[in-house]
């Protein structure tokens, strides 16, 4: 797939200028090959702030994910109208280091967005994220709501179960997307990690996708594709996920989880609770399409 | 004759201007901004209404103290007459800012519509009195309110979005350059956040709109005929402490009675305090300064009311015996299922008796989910707010709807009470619900549920899906005790059409009778 032209297909579709939807196309052994066995690295630690820094750093730092002059979007979990505390958004504190660091990196723009479920403000407000990124002075910083008109129709030629799904412009256009979900039960696909953090750029009806919703996410996987898939796992959300709401179904880890491979990171994650990837069926459906790696044994595990 | 370098007028247009941009500033803010609760007393022009506040308070059958700051209103009217028509009210300014617009039919001296004013205010007082509160039909903040939130604003957000949409997609890049900061300007200072869609809203514009073009058949006709807060007013001011005088002893020229606004100066050139609401205009137009506004000096002659006695009575007679009509509907045996008020609503009648139909809380509600209703309610509840849970839910970390609330129709409730309170339940419709109907895996429905211990929980079953296939699907219910029914469920349910789940008002916190069924023991 030539990213240059897919590019291209993008910005005549969204000028008006073809009513021909873009087209990604990717062969999965064309994948096998792009995704050689990267590494992960898990931190532990109270300070956030220094449990990014170490994640980053045992993967050889952000620069590996970030180069001068890069588009950025950092694509936290802001989904829910909870407090950080609630486990149900991704903690302020790991997106505002991510922000920091990709500012650091020398990225041209980093874009922080999430399409909510409940009202937009309040999420923003409410999960901590609005306030973190506020602290941080730096005009190549945006954090902002989506803009409606910006959801572009892209065919998934590859798709199974899904093949188009309309897409947040800047995250198609990212020189380097940085998925930062937040670990959480959800109870129709069991947890909600990295994969099924894509569903925030999308447009249109999402209930939609909850009808095979493994699959239809690996589907979206194949256009979305974290450059780096950052996993919040600092308190993780154990009953009554998405959203929660009782402190008591929340566990406290302290744990963050990188990795260039979103299979092997929500793979990885998946162990918190006790599950096995394979009982992720958006895991499967992924590391089907030559996404990443389920196999831990086959990943390089850095404790950092 | 001597000419003001500052006419009289122009402050009174001063005032006009800072006042109704004053009301659009709270107009716009009355909305989420970033924090639980609205910094700004949004709903003041409601609280200084003495009309709505004497309907809320007969209907109620008590003194409610958010509506006493009416009392202001009616003081400075006492001491300066019908001033706040003419220098305050948003209405009056719209319609004198409007008036250029909608040439004048004829130059005849006034109508005779404007005893019907009167008999508006008794009928709506006896209405709110016996059971028949109707007051936000007529008064000129409601319908005002109503028109800008349910129609004018969402419009303006409409055009703005379909016409900055067309620059994003259609014009060349230089335009943009332009046209995008203009856009993320106006959406930044005063368009809504969110575009947002009413029942209604045609007809309450349509309402504001013939109001307006009433103004083609005499300046001001509402404000002279139809307005019952300005019939309240005007009884205030029979006998203000500041009186106009006019030139009885004058040339005769009558260009006070030509340029009158209100048809408030008679045959002799005496001002009527029942209608003259205080533009000055023929005090910087009178050839020979002869016009005057003092405080203390005798009137000279006594205002005519010219009601007619046996329309008066009419009115009460209305009044009285039209309450008394409504409880034979059939609406009084058995509520709309689908009537489902805002958390904090009072019961029914104390609730319908205090809402004045400002759309306050269809305005602030960030889901969308207030609706106007038309006749749900009965002829009497037109306009008052209902859950429309298919457009929009409640959200559950919200009491915005409580404080913008002029008359505690919807009381103010803390966080922690309102996320408890039940508005209504959700039941789900198995012959459309995909798991049940054709075995599709789903629960939308349980993912959104807002309760910590989610309201909606699911069973797995196995089923034979449309293809024939044997499988295993989770099948959602409710917890009769955790449902608040603030319809989060039935909004997001992906089924196209009608929502596989409904929530319907029963079980609501606010009447009993409406109470779920039990097979534990009734507690009442």
């Amino acid at each position: 797939m030539d990213r240059r032209q897919f590019l291209k297909q993008i910005s005549l579709w969204s000028l008006g200028l073809t009513l021909d939807v873009p087209r990604i196309n990717i062969v999965s052994e064309a994948l096998a090959m792009e995704v050689q066995s990267q590494p992960l690295a898990v931190a532990k630690g109270g300070d956030y702030t220094a449990l990014v820094a170490r994640v980053l750093e045992s993967l050889g730092g952000m620069k590996q994910f970030v180069r001068p002059s890069d588009k950025v979007v950092i694509k936290p979990n802001i989904g829910w109208d909870r407090n950080p505390g609630q486990a149900a958004n991704t903690h302020p504190l790991v997106v505002k280091a991510l922000v920091e660091h990709a500012l650091d990196a020398g990225a041209a723009k980093v874009n922080v967005f999430d399409r909510t479920c409940n009202e937009e403000r309040r999420c923003y407000v409410n999960s901590g994220i609005k306030q973190a990124l506020a602290g941080i002075k730096d005009k190549r910083l945006k954090h902002f709501h989506p803009d409606n008109r910006k959801y572009i129709p892209v065919d998934i030629a590859r798709g199974k179960a899904v093949n188009r799904l309309e897409i947040y412009k800047d995250a198609l256009e990212a020189d380097s997307y940085i998925n930062v979900p937040v670990a959480k039960h959800h109870s129709l696909s069991r947890l909600t990690m990295g994969i099924k953090n894509s569903m925030g750029v999308l447009g249109g009806d999402r209930g939609q996708m909850h009808h095979n919703l493994g699959q239809k996410l690996a589907d979206l996987a194949t256009v979305v594709r974290p450059k780096l898939t950052v996993i919040d796992a600092t308190r993780i959300l154990l009953r009554n996920g998405p959203q929660g709401g009782s402190l008591q179904d929340v566990k406290v880890l302290d744990t963050l989880i990188a990795s260039a491979d979103p299979v092997a990171a929500d793979a990885y994650t998946t162990t918190l609770f006790d599950l096995q990837p394979q009982e992720i069926d958006s895991t499967v459906a992924a590391f089907k399409f030559g996404l990443g790696e389920i196999d831990l044994a086959k990943v390089k595990i850095i404790h950092a | 004759m001597k000419k003001r370098k500052f006419p009289l007028n122009y402050w009174r247009r001063l005032s006009q201007i800072v006042s109704f941009i004053l009301f659009l500033f709270l107009f716009i803010k009355t909305d989420y901004s970033g924090s639980d609760s609205i910094d700004y007393a949004v709903n003041i022009l409601f609280r200084i209404d003495p009309l709505l506040a004497l309907c809320a308070f007969l209907a109620a059958g008590t003194i409610i103290t958010l509506m006493l700051p009416a009392i202001v209103t009616l003081v400075v009217t006492f001491i300066l007459g019908r001033f706040f028509c003419g220098w305050l009210c948003p209405m009056g300014t719209l319609l004198d800012g409007c008036h250029r617009l909608v040439p004048q039919n004829n130059k005849e001296y006034g109508t005779n519509f404007r005893p019907f004013k009167y008999y508006l205010l008794v009928f709506l007082l006896m209405g709110a009195l016996f059971g028949l509160p109707v007051a936000g039909y007529f008064d000129p903040f409601s319908i005002l309110v109503r028109g800008l939130a349910l129609s004018m604003y969402p419009a303006l957000n409409s055009l703005s979005t379909d016409f900055f949409t067309f620059t994003y997609q259609q014009a060349p890049g230089w335009v943009n350059a332009i046209t995008e900061p203009v856009y993320a300007f106006l959406k930044y200072s005063i368009l809504p956040f969110h575009q947002k869609y009413f029942d209604l809203a045609i007809f309450s514009f349509v309402i504001l709109l013939i109001i307006i073009l009433f103004e083609r058949m005499e300046r001001r006709f509402f404000c002279r005929n139809i307005c019952p807060l300005g019939g309240l007013l005007a009884i205030t001011a029979t006998k203000p402490l500041l009186r106009g005088h006019g030139g009885s002893k004058c040339d005769k020229c009558k260009n006070c009675r030509d340029i009158c606004r209100m048809g408030a100066i008679d045959e002799e050139r005496q001002i009527s305090p029942l209608d003259c609401n205080l533009c000055l205009d023929c005090v910087d137009h009178c050839p020979t300064n002869k016009i005057t506004f003092r405080f203390g000096k005798p009137l000279g002659y006594k205002p005519v009311f010219s009601l007619s006695r046996r329309s008066f009575l009419s009115a009460i007679a209305a009044g009285v015996t039209l309450p008394f009509v409504m409880k034979t509907r059939v609406i009084a045996k058995r509520p709309d299922p689908f009537l489902i008020r805002p958390p904090g609503a009072l019961p029914e009648d104390d609730f319908l008796g205090r809402c004045v139909r400002c759309g306050e809380c269809m305005k602030v509600c960030i889901g969308n989910a207030l609706q106007p209703t038309f006749l749900k309610a009965g002829l009497a509840g037109m306009f008052s707010p209902v859950l429309k849970a298919r457009l929009g839910y409640c959200e559950y970390n919200c009491t915005l709807c409580g404080q913008v609330c002029p008359t505690g129709a919807i009381s103010e409730l803390e966080v922690n009470k309102k996320r408890i309170v039940k508005i209504g339940h959700a039941w789900f419709d198995k012959n459309r619900c995909l798991p049940f109907a054709k075995g599709i895996p789903c629960i939308v429905c349980e993912e959104h549920c807002p309760t910590p211990d989610k309201a909606i929980k699911f069973r797995l079953a196995e089923v034979i899906n449309s293809k024939g296939e044997k499988v295993t699907v989770k099948q959602p219910y409710v917890v009769d005790k955790l449902c608040i029914g603030c319809g989060i469920c039935e909004t997001k349910c992906p089924v196209p059409g009608q929502a596989a789940i409904r929530v319907t008002s029963a079980g609501e916190s606010r009447n009993p009778s409406n109470r779920l069924p039990n097979t534990g023991v009734t507690i009442y």
